[in-house]
């Protein structure tokens, strides 16, 4: 116990711990900063607005007489909007004097006085209605093609689409909440990633390259110090994803997204998902991920920290594996991990076969610790 | 004296590791620069261009080259029996079930022709998209964009009026009127200058800053220091390292750039084009085409970014070289040398934005290493400063030769032990 606390200080060290916050303060700006700082980001908030108006007024699902219900507030809203309308003079004059006669009139090749109103009532005045009015529009859009299901798509896809379709399971909700989490959970991946790798690589290099081996291993414990070493590793690794998340969490709370937890994934718009769980459900699937490739690439670390020659080489054996995984995996295992529009199979199998593999490393380390030549 | 340095130097050349991330790069600077070469067959149209009508769009050539398109025009007729003024029309009006009525050959000849039809319209339509560019407006939608105020703006504002000067010059040399890729449908410019570029850039920083702590550090974390520095060279063996590790820097860049480049211009043929003004109005990719302060060649040009891209690799030597004699820990170096470079980067969106502090701040080797597609160009938003690259570059070596100074002489006396 005293030798698993002390290998843990050895991690632990003060150089270390300011390296992983000047990293996590660079990295945070870098790539987090963005999706707590701009959420929502500009006219996304009348989304936002209206969604946790829904949520609040329908609850996690939708029915058919909420739907016209719904319909019923966005139809009050164009109503003001055409009252809105007719109070203004240069709208009446330009004879778009109903929300009706705006919406049918053809912007495109717009006269230079219905553009001025345009660019007025949008961007000028401080009036919200007509921004959120197109946010209805874009959400009644949603609901109405609700039952279509794209052309390319596997047999799988197009199963489990109908099945959706068939539990009545439709994405009526606005997808920022969603997606903003997604691309948040991205980039706290990939800080957590580097964080983890950065504390936990050199540890077992060290008492190798200073030469202590010898000495460690003519002690009583012997050559089951590894163990001790691994796991002092590992649960560092715990610690140091279980803080990062606390501090990334506790920031993504400004987010303010909470009444949107109870709502099911596949009920967010463009968010069709092999399985349904609730967006708080899904929170802690990633979280769960974001431990899982965490214990993943430490097992790789710790093993390569045993075998290469120098800190150099340890970096640089590390670079490959990592930004491999950064390109080709994170997105497919870490936000859209259960989408649809990945294989139903790929997250659970690239998981299994890593933890399986991360197995026969440990096992492989641990055996090949007793017999090897430590002189060398 | 030179065998301590070919001994240094072989440190970083035996390790394996650095050897094999070298042929990973490389193997995958070829595998991006192969794979998105679909269209490199379309892009020699330039090249016969270039061959038939010289590289100078006259009204001269453009008659030549306008007749010879009404040949093929004529050749259409005859081949389709009707009368087309636009292959366009022709491939538009097509159905499904007439496609198979064409031969491989006769398929050719259409692709060439709508290829040909595409650069004689952009050709003639130059003027016309010129005279509608202000660079004030343009200038007033960027401060808009950033929020811009104060001093900030006025300055912007100030070096966009420089810009206006260069601008008519360029307009008044004809150098916009010179054959070039069509911008909008390749992207030549920017996947060559930025994505291959970058490519190289990051593959070089990471194993450039690996060999130079590497060699840096060697001493201490193979406890041969106490020996190394006690013998009669001691302590001066740092300066042989510092050699050492831009001897090894100097090689890696100038192999990343040859097997990079070489297999990029043997795909993609750029025999007529190097003589082309990069101002060329065809370069020009998103809502402003590429204009630079100078008049330079894409020859010219490539030469210049090598040339940039090897000083600031050599800069970033010193940097880590300072670091990691103060640090005496190659990890520690080499991740707060990829923090401090992504800091540095990030320091302009720390500043008010009505301060001149944002442009100056900007003024870092980062920024100039991850914008280098935009170098010597006018048209780069705001690092758009005339004095950018030279600034940047001069104020940066005095910086490294200061950094590299200090550390050095201090290490001179440090103990050691």
């Amino acid at each position: 116990m005293r030798i698993l606390w002390n290998e843990l200080k050895k991690i632990f060290t003060w150089k270390t711990m300011l390296l992983l916050l000047f990293i996590n303060s660079v990295l945070y700006f870098l790539l987090i900063e963005f999706y707590i700082e701009y959420f929502p980001n500009g006219s996304e908030v009348y989304s936002y607005n209206i969604g946790v108006e829904m949520v609040e007024k329908y609850g996690a699902t939708m029915d058919e007489n909420e739907f016209i219900d719904f319909q019923k507030t966005y139809e009050d809203k164009a109503e003001e909007a055409t009252q809105y309308l007719q109070s203004r003079e240069d709208a009446v004059g330009n004879g778009l004097d109903t929300y009706e006669k705006f919406q049918a009139y053809d912007w495109q090749n717009s006269s230079q006085k219905a553009s001025d109103l345009q660019g007025d009532i949008f961007f000028e005045s401080e009036i919200d209605l007509f921004w959120e009015l197109q946010e209805f529009e874009r959400l009644i859009d949603f609901y109405n093609y609700r039952k279509s299901i794209p052309d390319v798509l596997t047999d799988n896809q197009r199963a489990r689409l109908n099945e959706l379709i068939a539990k009545e399971k439709f994405g009526v909700y606005t997808e920022i909440a969603m997606s903003n989490f997604k691309h948040f959970i991205a980039n706290v991946g990939v800080a957590i990633l580097f964080s983890v790798v950065l504390v936990i690589s050199p540890m077992i290099l060290k008492d190798r390259s200073r030469g202590i081996l010898p000495l460690q291993y003519t002690s009583k414990k012997g050559r089951n110090l590894l163990k001790t070493k691994l796991l002092a590793g590992y649960i560092a690794t715990f610690l140091v994803i279980t803080g990062l998340l606390a501090v990334y969490f506790s920031l993504y709370s400004l987010n303010n997204t909470s009444m949107f937890f109870k709502v099911h994934v596949n009920t967010f718009i463009a968010n069709e998902s092999w399985y349904d769980p609730t967006f708080f459900q899904f929170i802690m699937l990633c979280v769960a991920a974001i431990y899982l490739i965490g214990f993943i690439f430490v097992t790789l670390s710790m093993s390569f920290s045993n075998v290469v020659p120098n800190l150099v080489s340890l970096i640089g054996i590390q670079i490959p594996f990592i930004v491999g995984f950064l390109i080709f995996g994170l997105s497919r295992l870490l936000p859209y991990m259960i989408s649809v529009w990945n294989p139903k199979w790929l997250a659970p199998v690239s998981y299994g076969s890593m933890i399986i593999i991360s197995f026969i490393i440990v096992y492989c380390l641990v055996k090949r610790e007793k017999k090897v030549d430590v002189l060398m | 004296m030179m065998r301590i340095i070919i001994n240094e130097c072989k440190k970083a050349l035996t390790s394996p590791i650095l050897i094999a991330l070298f042929i990973l790069f490389s193997a995958f600077n070829i595998f991006v620069i192969i794979s998105s070469s679909d269209h490199k067959e379309e892009l020699k149209m330039v090249n016969e261009i270039i061959d038939q009508y010289g590289k100078d769009i006259t009204d001269n050539s453009m008659e030549r080259f306008e007749s010879d398109i009404q040949m093929d025009f004529a050749e259409l007729s005859r081949m389709t029996g009707s009368e087309f003024t636009s292959v366009y029309e022709f491939l538009d009006g097509l159905r499904f079930e007439d496609q198979e009525k064409y031969n491989d050959e006769q398929w050719e000849f259409f692709n060439r022709l709508q290829l040909k039809e595409m650069y004689l319209n952009t050709a003639k339509s130059i003027d016309e998209s010129y005279g509608e560019i202000d660079i004030r407006k343009t200038a007033e939608s960027e401060i808009k964009k950033y929020g811009l105020s104060g001093n900030a703006a006025e300055t912007l504002m100030n070096e966009y009026d420089k810009f206006s000067e260069r601008f008519d010059e360029m307009v008044n040399n004809g150098e916009h009127k010179q054959w070039f890729f069509a911008g909008k449908a390749y992207f030549m410019h920017s996947f060559l200058f930025k994505t291959v570029f970058l490519h190289i850039i990051i593959e070089a920083l990471l194993l450039i800053v690996l060999s130079t702590a590497l060699i840096t550090t060697y001493e201490f974390e193979n406890k041969t220091h106490l020996v190394a520095y006690s013998t009669k060279r001691g302590r001066k063996l740092m300066k042989n390292k510092l050699l050492a590790s831009l001897a090894i820097a100097t090689t890696i860049i100038v192999f990343l750039f040859a097997i990079t480049l070489g297999t990029f211009f043997t795909v993609f043929d750029y025999s007529q084009i190097w003589n082309t003004s990069i101002s060329s109005a065809f370069n020009w990719e998103y809502n402003f085409p590429y204009v630079a302060w100078w008049d330079l060649s894409v020859g010219t040009f490539l030469i210049g970014l090598i040339a940039l891209v090897f000083i600031v690799l050599l800069l970033f030597v010193g940097l880590t070289f300072a670091l990691s004699v103060v640090v005496k820990n190659s990890y520690i170096t080499f991740f707060s040398i990829a923090a401090l470079f992504i800091f540095m980067w990030l320091l302009p969106s720390f500043m008010p934005t009505s301060s001149i502090l944002l442009f100056v701040f900007a003024y870092t080797l980062p920024t100039l290493l991850l914008a280098i597609g935009s170098s010597f160009m006018g048209s780069s938003g705001l690092i758009m400063f005339e004095n950018f690259e030279w600034m940047t570059i001069s104020c940066w070596t005095v910086i490294t030769l200061a950094v590299s100074f200090m550390s050095y002489i201090r290490f001179k006396k440090i103990d050691i032990s």
